[in-house]
């Protein structure tokens, strides 16, 4: 008896996670449609209902490389929590895209230090600005 | 740091994440979530535009699965 309802709480649950990942991946779909199609536009081509929905499975199942390589590294250096360092060790295949990630992470950690700053600035008047820290944090990259 | 053009809205890529991963108590920093925005969103600018520049490399106007194929193995080395 309680096997059987046991058995039915596991189907249910993996019921859920399918709904889930069927959700995820049509958000995806619907993502990666709207990109291909900004850029056929710019070219004057168009997509394939197939080469879109080909694009964005590839998309989806790339995300699940990501997140096990991101979890891995995380866990290398001791963290539970994934930070920077850690996307940017995930571009390291190429240089090209290893300078881009690396440019966008220390423009949102300058967008970040200045929302800080201005926080402070409201909550403590007229303070010195702490703008060093954000120096010695970027400091790794080179 | 809002840009043009679609993108993935940072709670999807934060889901999609965390589909995958294998020990629950693991998290994302909040600037690391962003960068992966960036990341999945050149992943896939860089899909189309190299499935485009097969087609038109093939004297296309439409971009069909068949170039997609083509241009896949590279696409997968590189990320």
């Amino acid at each position: 008896m309680e096997l059987g309802q046991r058995e039915e709480e596991e189907e249910e649950e993996d019921q859920r996670q399918l709904t889930l990942i069927q959700n995820l991946k049509a958000t995806v779909h619907y993502t990666v449609g709207s990109m291909c199609q900004e850029a056929a536009d710019a070219k004057g081509v168009r997509f394939t209902k197939p080469a879109i929905a080909a694009i964005s499975e590839v998309t989806f199942r790339q995300c699940e490389h990501f997140a096990k390589d991101l979890e891995m590294f995380a866990r290398h250096a001791k963290r539970s929590t994934i930070n920077m360092e850690d996307v940017k060790l995930l571009a390291r295949r190429s240089s090209s895209l290893l300078n881009y990630i690396t440019e966008k992470s220390e423009e949102i950690s300058r967008i970040n230090q200045e929302q800080k700053d201005k926080k402070k600035k409201k909550t403590e008047g007229g303070n010195k600005k702490s703008s060093k820290q954000a120096v010695t944090e970027m400091d790794i990259d080179d | 740091m809002e840009e043009d053009g679609p993108n993935f809205r940072k709670e999807l890529v934060n889901k999609l994440l965390f589909l995958h991963f294998k020990d629950d108590r693991c998290k994302v920093s909040a600037d690391a979530l962003q960068l992966m925005v960036e990341m999945l969103k050149i992943f896939v600018r860089e899909a189309a535009a190299r499935a485009i520049r097969q087609a038109q490399a093939e004297d296309q106007d439409k971009v069909d699965i068949e170039q997609f194929e083509k241009v896949l193995p590279q696409l997968l080395l590189d990320f």
